[in-house]
């Protein structure tokens, strides 16, 4: 293919990060989503709303391959899931009220978790993984409770833990399920001011599945509305629809 | 009465006292996973293997680690095919103990023998019995070195820790072998019954006190390995039963450390 106006090749245009295509998905029976499509573009800040059961967490979980579609394809970065390596570009942050540990972890402990599957057996860590781990604790705002026990925090600043050591790999694409449950307003606040900062600096891609609109509100580019939810095997199915941005 | 100058108890203190600060190393991630009942039913399936063992003139040791190792394959599968319920975790742990009985009585196995495995005898050990038992838990403790990271990922947050690109199957995998290498190694010299308790205690005592993982790793260790010491010599003075002195030592760690929590608490409220 070639450009009209001057002959040069066009350059492919950039894979989707995320991209589900006639996606279903049923627990036993019970039909939760059906033939749904959902296509997030690089540097794109896309929420997913929906009522409770709607199957807003269900659908994240199949693209990231947590639960198996039962048809259709979902693909990562132009790759089919089956294929797919490259998890570091992947950063997600489970839906969980606090962060509950029987043993004590340090909120350093709980960031460099996440480049367990880059680390090697007696390798020390490497200057770029020291200063992204260095970044990332500073962009949540940890910075003063590296050494402190996760357990004793307030559920927003595990909360910010927990985005940083889904950060720390720089990612391309950030899905986040529910982050500000149960988190206070000033923590609501250090997260939007990072999310802002991930898309509009970093050209990050973010998905933000949340019933409460206002933790994306003036950020999202595009809001889309998971409907139907569990619905009966015979008649049931779950569509996508786009909502107007706030 | 210097118990260190007996060659016995210079044996059982080397065995009980490695393996019970090993034991806590597994236990750690096992306890963080909500499994801390796992290392009790593999002690009942490695009793399975220690009657089939004796039945057929094996070494124990040898049919306890293909029982607890096959055992932990088929959990690991019946996890992946979500059949791994409740339910049929008790019946293979409890077919486990009631194979291995119906075994060792078939082959006479003394229920001396028996009640040693059940509840350890570690002053009856022999120095290459020793040996096997340091072999398991050197291995164990190179297995943890190696896939501490992921471990710690897969333990702490696994959905997290899959699409973070840790191969959690694999993780899991390894830490059920893992658990039936501290349950074999410490059979004989703890007991099958008893040695569960050297991988959760500790580990309970410890994130008591310490404010991070690897911290509270260490300190298990350590409590686990000094419950052991406690434990033999509190047996040899009192004529105890050692595997048992063993774990009320470390249960006593464990309110100890609760106790020293809940002073320093209150003292910084």
């Amino acid at each position: 293919m070639a450009s009209a106006a001057t002959g040069a090749p066009l350059a492919a245009p950039p894979a989707a990060p995320l991209e589900l295509d006639g996606v279903s998905f049923a627990y036993g029976r019970s039909k939760v989503l059906s033939d749904v499509s959902l296509r997030v573009a690089q540097g794109e800040f896309v929420a997913v709303v929906g009522s409770n059961g709607s199957g807003k967490t269900t659908l994240m979980k199949l693209g990231l391959g947590l639960l198996p579609a039962g048809s259709g394809h979902v693909r990562l970065f132009g790759e089919e899931l089956s294929s797919f390596r490259a998890w570091w570009q992947v950063g997600y942050v489970p839906q969980r009220a606090t962060a509950s540990s029987t043993i004590p972890v340090s909120v350093e402990e709980v960031v460099v978790s996440g480049l367990a599957a880059r680390t090697r057996l007696i390798r020390r860590r490497s200057p770029g993984e020291a200063a992204r781990i260095d970044h990332v604790v500073e962009l949540l705002g940890l910075e003063g409770l590296r050494r402190s026990r996760l357990s004793e925090l307030s559920g927003g600043q595990q909360q910010r833990a927990l985005i940083a050591r889904a950060l720390v790999t720089g990612p391309k694409l950030l899905v986040l399920d529910e982050p500000t449950t149960g988190v206070d307003a000033e923590a609501r606040s250090v997260l939007r001011k990072s999310l802002q900062h991930l898309v509009e600096v970093e050209g990050m891609a973010v998905v933000y599945v949340s019933h409460d609109p206002e933790g994306f509100s003036g950020l999202a580019q595009r809001v889309v509305e998971v409907v139907g939810g569990r619905t009966p095997v015979d008649s049931g199915r779950s569509s996508l629809r786009e909502v107007a941005t706030g | 009465m210097n118990p260190f100058e007996f060659e016995f108890m210079q044996r059982a203190f080397v065995a009980c006292a490695v393996i019970a600060a090993v034991a806590p190393l597994v236990g750690s991630f096992i306890v963080q996973r909500g499994q801390s009942l796992v290392g009790d039913g593999m002690g009942h399936v490695a009793f399975a293997g220690v009657g089939l063992a004796f039945l057929v003139g094996a070494d124990p040791v040898l049919g306890a680690l293909a029982c607890t190792v096959l055992a932990g394959l088929l959990l690991v599968r019946m996890g992946r095919a979500g059949l791994a319920g409740d339910l049929a975790i008790a019946l293979i742990f409890y077919g486990g103990i009631a194979v291995g009985y119906l075994f060792a009585s078939r082959a006479q196995a003394g229920q001396s023998r028996l009640v040693g495995l059940l509840f350890g005898s570690p002053l009856n050990l022999t120095w290459p019995e020793v040996g096997v038992i340091v072999g398991l838990a050197l291995a164990v403790v190179a297995v943890v070195v190696a896939l501490y990271p992921r471990l710690v990922a897969m333990a702490f947050d696994e959905e997290a820790a899959r699409v973070a690109g840790v191969p959690t199957d694999r993780m899991v995998l390894a830490l059920t072998v893992m658990v039936a290498m501290v349950v074999v190694g410490g059979m004989s010299s703890i007991g099958l019954l008893l040695i569960s308790a050297m991988m959760v205690v500790p580990v309970a005592a410890a994130a008591q006190l310490a404010s991070s993982y690897r911290g509270a790793l260490v300190l298990a260790s350590a409590i686990g390995g000094a419950s052991a010491v406690v434990g033999l010599l509190v047996a040899h003075y009192r004529d105890y039963a050692p595997g048992s002195a063993i774990v009320l030592v470390a249960i006593a760690c464990y309110l100890a450390a609760t106790a020293w929590r809940g002073v320093t608490r209150r003292a910084l409220a």
